[in-house]
């Protein structure tokens, strides 16, 4: 056990720090306020993108079979944890979740075709899993692939499509063999939003943000856009889930709400510092983020040690996702019924609305990603080894 | 950064874990709850096998090693129940080693590494609301503690006291002339003494260095035992509710079950890494008050909350006096009171809310 950085990762957070100095500059912070929901990255943030390929430390801490320098993990905390604290977004969303999906289950000739633009981020990815029927029951997708010549022929329809709109390409399930068991008849393709036959439909969500519904009708691709063996989707799903449970246990932005909630009370609400009631609540919060920073470094600590972590994942999901909410709703009801106000009520919103926007927004993490409920059965079958009934 | 068991760390607890299954069974701690008293022969061995000498300087004829190292020891000791003064022992021992009086840290480091020295803190915060805190003139201490762990059981006491006003750490002799102790009885069954000292001879162990990490050292070292007791809770209760069989299947197979022991293994492994961070950070030499009372304040929570819930799941069985489970819950919730309670620490880091630092 240890629980301090060795020197050599001191060294390298320095290092990522003076480079956010660099590079975080006012024409990105303003770049990144109006890029609204665009799949597709600006000037700045290309720039900043390119000096990360130039410093080799996008993929520094992957497998070398996987073009990877094969570092320690915990520089890639390290960096991780630097740009969170500005706030400044790295990374290509889904690509670095479906990119290692390609490069492991793919042909030689899909990697060379695929992985390049997902990592310049010319090719940018939505995910078509959810339909109208399959939700947490995945495995029950219908959306159908069907061989014809060398091609395949695709019908169907997904749901909560987000990026579908401004996405390159979809990750796709799709139901090829619709006799065998649901698990053993799904194949994964990847398609180019373009192609004839995909229409996509607005939902907008209470949260404010967008996501849709993607129509399949008659969508021919040729046979290399399916990735992996056929019918071996299932697996190549369950692999890239694992990299989305992590990807959406990073709670980083809560602690930055934590410390915006306290400057906010100290400068415009001091006299709530003189209730001892709220001081206890505010340890509370902060209790509740420490933890959150104990499940990521003991996630962390183990993939950085070579294994997997199964419950542990789960654990920092279900906590992240449900402070998410806790967070945002106790902050509001510390600060009473302006704790109601919106961006929009111009200058007088604490935090410029950002609690209520946190509040309305976080359901999601909740139900998606692996519903909590769902979380809590990997928990107690693959971690503690519970009986299924 | 590494919240994994080194492989000392992982050789320790297996071996302990062997010895404790074949030697110490739980009826032997039945029979110290009867007959009052620590487990001297668990002592000896323990003091044989080196354990006890593992976070002591080499110079002083100890091991040398992390302070964790005697953490995952005294986290398995916890998990037996062992009714020994392990932690009061060696967080005494410690302060006086690196915070002390360096002619007494030999005698006293070799001493209890020996097993012949066991040592019983008597803190400030165990003193009766109307009691007389210790004082000491010319080498003679007087005044009360309550609340003092083994303090009938331990060769020595490190009672914190005032001499000119000054506070500092005193060790006296518990067998000495002018020392008395009464046994109090708690929901724990372990020992616990009200000490009375009249003109006790006391020598100087330690000023305010020693007494600020003995507090530490003590708040941190207890969180590891709220934090065993919730894991043994919690391993037998996965494993009852694995066989334990009702409508036909293993109630572990309800979902309702699961998602309650998902809940605890949660809880617990929140805790964990605090109070394993928090006890680093008191060997580094960096703990904060702040920091050790936040984490004192998860581990007994979760030493409270999963200990109680494992019942509730067990249903009559873990209510009896025959099985095993209510020692930790009755030792879960009484640690989880010593060296500062949830509502203590909370307050603690509530009054130093102005130390919290933004994330940068």
């Amino acid at each position: 056990m240890e629980f301090g950085w060795n020197e050599e990762l001191e060294a390298f957070r320095e290092e990522v720090r003076a480079f956010l100095q660099e590079f975080d500059t006012p024409a990105l912070r303003t770049e990144l306020a109006n890029r609204g929901e665009a799949a597709q990255l600006g000037p700045e943030q290309t720039r900043l993108r390119e000096a990360l390929e130039d410093r080799g430390w996008v993929r520094m801490c992957w497998p070398e079979e996987l073009g990877g320098e094969g570092k320690s993990q915990w520089f890639q905390f390290v960096m991780t944890e630097e740009f969170a604290k500005r706030e400044v977004p790295y990374g290509s969303g889904f690509g670095t979740m479906v990119g290692p999906a390609i490069h492991r289950f793919g042909t030689e000739a899909q990697r060379e075709k695929y992985l390049p633009g997902i990592w310049a981020n010319d090719i940018t990815l939505c995910l078509g899993y959810s339909e109208p029927n399959a939700g947490t029951d995945l495995a029950a997708l219908e959306t159908l692939a069907v061989k014809d010549g060398d091609d395949w022929l695709i019908n169907g329809q997904k749901l909560w499509t987000s990026a579908a709109d401004t996405a390159s390409h979809v990750w796709l399930a799709c139901r090829t063999d619709p006799d065998a068991p649901k698990h053993r008849g799904i194949s994964t393709f990847i398609v180019p939003m373009d192609t004839p036959g995909i229409s996509v439909r607005p939902i907008m969500t209470m949260s404010g943000g967008r996501t849709n519904e993607v129509f399949f009708e008659d969508v021919r691709v040729p046979s290399d856009a399916l990735i992996g063996e056929v019918n071996q989707g299932w697996y190549i799903i369950a692999n890239a889930l694992d990299h989305e449970r992590v990807w959406i246990g990073a709670g980083g932005g809560l602690r930055h709400i934590f410390d915006r909630l306290m400057a906010h009370i100290r400068e415009k609400r001091p006299e709530l510092l003189e209730d001892d009631v709220v001081r206890r609540r505010l340890v509370e919060l902060e209790l509740d983020l420490d933890v959150m920073e104990g499940l990521v470094l003991t996630n962390a600590s183990i993939v950085a040690s070579g294994d997997t972590p199964t419950m542990e994942a789960s654990m920092s999901k279900i906590w992240t996702s449900e402070l998410r909410y806790h967070i945002s709703n106790v902050a509001m009801d510390l600060l009473g019924h302006e704790g109601a106000l919106t961006e929009e009520a111009d200058g007088f919103a604490p935090l410029g609305g950002e609690l209520e926007r946190t509040y309305r927004a976080s359901p999601i993490q909740r139900f998606g990603g692996g519903a909590n409920e769902v979380q809590r059965d990997i928990i107690a079958r693959r971690g503690l080894g519970l009986p299924r009934h | 950064m590494d919240t994994t068991l080194s492989e000392t760390q992982r050789l320790l607890r297996e071996s302990l874990r062997d010895y404790l299954g074949n030697e110490v069974p739980f009826d032997r701690i039945r029979e110290l709850e009867r007959e009052g008293g620590a487990d001297q022969a668990l002592w000896e061995y323990l003091a044989g096998a080196g354990f006890l000498a593992l976070p002591f300087a080499e110079a002083h004829g100890g091991e040398g090693g992390e302070l964790t190292d005697t953490a995952v020891v005294l986290e398995e000791l916890t998990r037996r129940a062992c009714v020994i003064p392990f932690l009061e022992t060696t967080a005494s021992a410690l302060a006086i080693e690196r915070h002390g009086e360096e002619a007494l840290a030999d005698e006293v480091v070799r001493g209890v590494i020996s097993g012949a020295i066991t040592i019983a803190p008597a803190l400030q915060s165990a003193t009766p609301a109307n009691g007389a805190s210790p004082r000491v003139v010319d080498g003679a201490l007087s005044g009360e503690r309550r609340f003092v762990d083994y303090g009938a059981e331990v060769t020595h006491h490190l009672v914190e006291a005032t001499e000119d006003g000054e506070p500092a750490l005193y060790l006296v002799d518990a067998a000495g002339e002018g020392v008395a102790t009464e046994s109090l009885s708690t929901i724990a069954r372990t020992p616990l003494a009200h000490c009375s000292y009249d003109g006790a001879p006391a020598r100087r162990a330690g000023g305010a260095e020693a007494l600020q990490f003995l507090g530490g050292a003590g708040r941190a070292l207890c969180a590891v035992q709220c934090l065993g007791n919730a894991q043994q809770a919690l391993d037998m209760t996965v494993e009852y509710v694995g066989m334990r069989v009702q409508f036909g299947r293993p109630i572990g197979s309800f979902q309702a079950v699961q998602h309650h022991c998902a809940n605890m293994a949660t809880q617990t492994l929140s805790a964990r890494f605090l109070t394993y961070r928090a006890v680093w950070c008191v060997d580094q030499g960096i703990a904060t008050d702040r920091e050790i009372a936040k984490a004192k304040a998860l581990a007994s929570r979760a030493g409270t909350e999963v200990t109680m819930q494992a019942h509730i799941l067990f249903g009559g069985i873990g209510y009896t006096e025959e099985y095993d489970l209510h020692f930790f819950s009755r030792h879960g919730k009484e640690r989880a009171l010593a060296w500062g309670s949830t509502e203590e620490c909370l307050r603690v880091a509530a009054e130093t809310l102005d130390e919290v630092q933004p994330w940068q």
